[in-house]
């Protein structure tokens, strides 16, 4: 008998197992808690073969399993530090659940959205989403810092904690706590997180910071701009108007982009002085129409505010601060006048139009303009997308726009398409209200669809977390 | 029969009425249809169909006892010999209720739990279904021989060389269990193809599942000296299944608010498998339901986790009984189950790792082949020396190397006890479900 102990003797079956029995013996094992094995362990007539080792071996592993499930002792464990506690209140169940179904796919450029408006309430997300969140900001782009930034306020307290145990998720520590030592120290990416959260809490000093660094700094300073976004005012502009003359032309087109959607600035007046030339009301025999006379090229003054030549026809911030060009509208293919009266309008403050027409935002939407209707529909769709943040006004027209295209004319090219997707992200939630924009017919390009249902779903998700 | 009316009532109605002459129109079909006309206080006659495989009924009575007196009264002039086998087609009315029960009956047979493997086949000829069982046992008794040569011939050459021979090895002799209608030794086989690629400890693993299905081909041979509950498990475990309107009929509800623990799917190329793991509020009592579906569709949503449903459970006869199906209403007219709603009860009471370990120890001693056994601990995750979960007392059980990481677990703890319901197994705990801050269960 065998004075080993039960794992010994648990192990040297296995090893006679993975031999053979027909070139090892069975080993002689004690099963605990069972009196010493006889020749015969379980009673003849039960067994197989009662001669066969191998079946020998396979009662004794049979006894030895069961007892060794059923004698299982616990293991210690080294218990982890307690997270700091959150005063912040967790979102309600149904905002948790939208989360959830934003990172499971379902318009998951929300997600940021979503995240903004959850820390300017004050209240974080529920914790067992936090890793998948964690993720999801892991995997979007380096240059994705926002969502980093937001992914590391929403989760609080918690999400430092998580970070502290894998190291996948280090980036939230770079996202919180940033002194003034992560400016001088840091990295790209702190940096930009340090000065976006001083650009949120005091604006005028984050400008100042800018304008004191811009002279020594190189690439950067498209980030410096982009980040003037937030928060943006009057005070920016001259900072901005500088910022026309960069030799970067990344940073002239976020220049020339901010500048035209802050309400009175310079460069919006010369943009409606081009534009009103380009575009009257006509009255007809057939009533009110838009005539459209855009030129045939442009002077440096039009390209220094942003107007470039060649296929690249816009620049607007997307969600995350990158940059869209034009060829994603179909920009290359578009005819030079074309593109001048779309980049033109779409520069232009809505303001505008109803000043100079005398007509409701609806009304000069639903006016007749022969080919030219596709280019006016988009122009304004992505100058109430670039002024809405800004301009309380434009938010009439965003709603006059979508009201277009599910009672008017459908949108048929490209480029309104995609203006109207733009659209139904940034205008007014409030427009998702049931009731407030009409159904579109069923025969309606999916397109019109697709924007109702952003709007009804941006509705409840904010709806939900003030519920 | 009449120990299937609801009560005493019932049966002296049903017996005076199966001998009267309300009955205007009676029949049945050759598939165990009757159906039958009976003239009640109503202007038009009640329309009663009985499918005899279930049994189940359907009346257009307006009586809320099931079955009703109606349903009970033709299936006694059945039994008597007043219903005579009609060649042709049942009424419309009848006939499409029939058929819609077929159609479902075909279609559970198809998603791989077959009703009735051993093709017993009710109550139509118990000759032909005698021998038919001991066809099958027959055939049982000759794959267990051959799968317990098999076993043998393993250990004799040693397990070292299965770690080469691919899953080939595994599904020849499951196919090989399948012809023998053990099909609960093949679904164990068929999952020991994974063993030698489960990482260390593969070939102790290995021992053990070939020794308990050694054990399992012994206990087969002398089940009749078994005791029935363990004599019932043991063939349960070989393939033997318990139809489930024979358990319907049969069985003795175990009445309470069972709320709903734990859901774990499992898919295979052929077969969807849902665990719902519950737990009766008053009693205290583990249940596993199971259900099925063919892979791609999607799996019953009527148990939900976190939900709770005021009905009884009828248990499968086991030495330790924990797979259940709902038992089907007598409230509601189609004998549809009761439906789960939201548990305001918050968290379940939680257990101890030795109460767990001590739970399981005395469910192995009834039943040596349980391998899943449900665990409701008060625990704070940790994660040295290995993922896991510690009570207070600082005892803690390893998270399943499957489950991985189990984030969402750890964030939700913050570091801080909190409820897990899962599945403790030998490899470690599967956790399933935690309850957050504010009472609600969180799927995992």
């Amino acid at each position: 008998m065998s004075g080993a102990a039960p794992k010994e003797q648990w192990q040297d079956l296995v090893t006679a197992s993975l031999l053979g029995t027909e070139r090892v013996p069975v080993p002689a094992t004690a099963v605990p808690g069972l009196p010493p094995r006889t020749s015969a362990g379980l009673p003849a007539d039960l067994a197989v073969l009662p001669a066969d080792p191998a079946a020998e071996l396979l009662e004794l592993a049979a006894l030895a399993t069961v007892a060794r499930r059923a004698g299982r002792r616990p293991d210690p464990a080294e218990p982890l530090p307690a997270a700091e506690p959150d005063p912040a209140p967790v979102v309600s169940p149904a905002a948790g659940h939208r989360l959830q179904r934003i990172l499971g796919g379902e318009h998951p450029d929300l997600l940021t959205e979503w995240l903004t408006a959850v820390v300017t309430r004050g209240q974080r997300a529920p914790a067992h989403l936090l890793p998948s969140l964690l993720d999801r900001a892991r995997r979007g782009s380096p240059a994705d810092q926002d969502l980093r930034r937001l992914a590391a306020q929403a989760g609080g307290a918690r999400v430092r904690w998580l970070a502290a145990l894998n190291p996948d998720w280090r980036f939230v520590t770079a996202q919180t706590g940033l002194s003034a030592d992560a400016w001088r120290l840091g990295d790209a990416g702190q940096r930009r997180g340090f000065l976006a959260a001083l650009r949120a809490s005091d604006p005028s000093a984050a400008r100042d910071l800018i304008a004191a660094s811009w002279a020594t700094a190189g690439l950067e300073r498209v980030m410096f701009v982009a980040v003037l976004a937030d928060g943006l005012s009057q005070a920016d502009e001259p900072l901005l108007e500088a910022a026309l003359d960069d030799r970067a032309e990344d940073v002239r087109s976020w220049a020339a982009y901010l500048l035209a959607s802050l309400p009175g600035s310079a460069l919006s007046r010369r943009m409606a002085d081009r534009s009103r030339r380009c575009l009257r009301l006509e009255r007809g025999q057939r009533g009110l129409r838009l005539h459209v006379s855009p030129p045939d090229s442009t002077d440096a003054a039009t390209r220094r505010d942003g107007v470039m030549p060649g296929p690249r026809i816009s620049v607007g911030p997307v969600a995350g601060g990158t940059v869209m060009g034009g060829r994603g509208v179909g920009g290359s293919l578009l005819a030079d006048r074309t593109r001048i009266m779309l980049e033109l309008v779409s520069r232009t403050p809505l303001d505008t139009w109803t000043g100079e027409f005398e007509l409701p935002a609806g009304e000069i939407v639903a006016l007749p303009a022969g080919n030219w209707a596709p280019v006016l529909f988009a122009a304004w769709s992505r100058a109430a997308s670039a002024q809405g943040p800004y301009d309380p006004g434009a938010r009439t027209w965003m709603a006059a726009l979508l009201t277009a295209t599910v009672t008017g004319r459908p949108p048929a090219t490209a480029a309104e398409m995609a203006a109207l997707r733009q659209l139904a992200r940034r205008a007014d939630p409030a427009l998702g209200a049931p009731g407030l924009l009409p159904d579109p017919e069923p025969g309606a390009p999916p397109a019109v669809f697709g924007a109702i249902a952003v709007l009804r779903f941006r509705y409840e998700m904010l709806k939900e977390l003030d519920g | 029969m009449l120990a299937l009316a609801p009560d005493a009532p019932a049966q002296r109605a049903a017996s005076a009425l199966a001998s009267g002459r309300a009955w205007t129109l009676t029949g049945a079909g050759d598939d165990g249809g009757l159906w039958g006309e009976c003239r009640g206080s109503a202007a038009t006659p009640y329309r009663t169909v009985v499918d005899l495989s279930g049994p189940a009924y359907r009346c257009s009575c307006p009586s809320r006892k099931f079955p009703c007196k109606h349903a009970l009264a033709l299936m006694l002039r059945w039994a008597d010999g007043a219903v005579v086998p009609e060649p042709g087609s049942p009424p419309e009315w009848a006939a499409s209720w029939l058929g819609a029960r077929a159609a479902r009956a075909s279609r559970a047979a198809q998603v791989g739990e077959p009703d009735d493997p051993a093709g017993t086949g009710g109550a139509k000829d118990p000759k032909a279904a005698l021998r038919r069982a001991e066809q099958r046992e027959a055939r049982v008794a000759t794959g267990v021989a051959e799968l317990d040569r098999w076993l043998c011939d393993q250990v004799r050459q040693g397990l070292g060389a299965s770690q080469k021979s691919g899953y080939g090895h595994w599904d020849d002799i499951a196919a090989r269990m399948v012809d023998a209608q053990a099909s609960g030794l093949a679904d164990r086989l068929r999952a020991l193809a994974a063993v030698p690629y489960s990482g260390a400890g593969w070939d102790g693993r290995l021992l053990a599942e070939y020794a308990l299905l050694h054990l399992l081909t012994v206990a087969y041979r002398g089940q009749d000296r078994l005791p029935p509950p363990l004599r019932d498990t043991v063939r349960s475990r070989i393939g033997f299944t318990v139809r489930q309107a024979e358990l319907q009929a049969s069985g003795e509800p175990v009445r309470d608010r069972w709320l709903v623990l734990a859901r774990r799917d499992a898919e295979t190329e052929r077969i969807r498998t849902r665990r719902s793991w519950l737990r009766g509020i008053e009693t205290g009592q583990p249940a596993l339901v199971l259900s099925f579906a063919p892979a791609g569709m999607s799996l019953d949503e009527s148990l939900p986790v976190g939900h709770e449903i005021d009905a009884g459970l009828i248990f499968y006869p086991a030495a330790v009984p924990l797979r259940a199906v709902v038992a089907a209403s007598h409230e509601a007219a189609d004998g549809s189950p009761p439906e789960a709603g939201p548990s305001r009860a918050g968290p379940p009471g939680a257990g101890t790792v030795d109460g767990l370990l001590d739970g399981y120890a005395a469910a192995l001693s009834q039943d040596p082949w349980l391998d899943s056994w449900p665990a409701v601990l008060s625990v704070t995750p940790a994660r040295s020396p290995v993922p896991c979960l510690a009570d207070p007392d600082g005892q803690a059980l390893p998270l399943h190397p499957g489950a991985g990481d189990c984030w969402p677990l750890f964030a939700m703890s913050g570091g801080d006890p909190l409820t897990v319901a899962g599945e403790w197994t030998p490899r470690g705990l599967w956790p399933l479900t935690a309850w957050d801050d504010a009472g609600m269960a969180v799927p995992l």
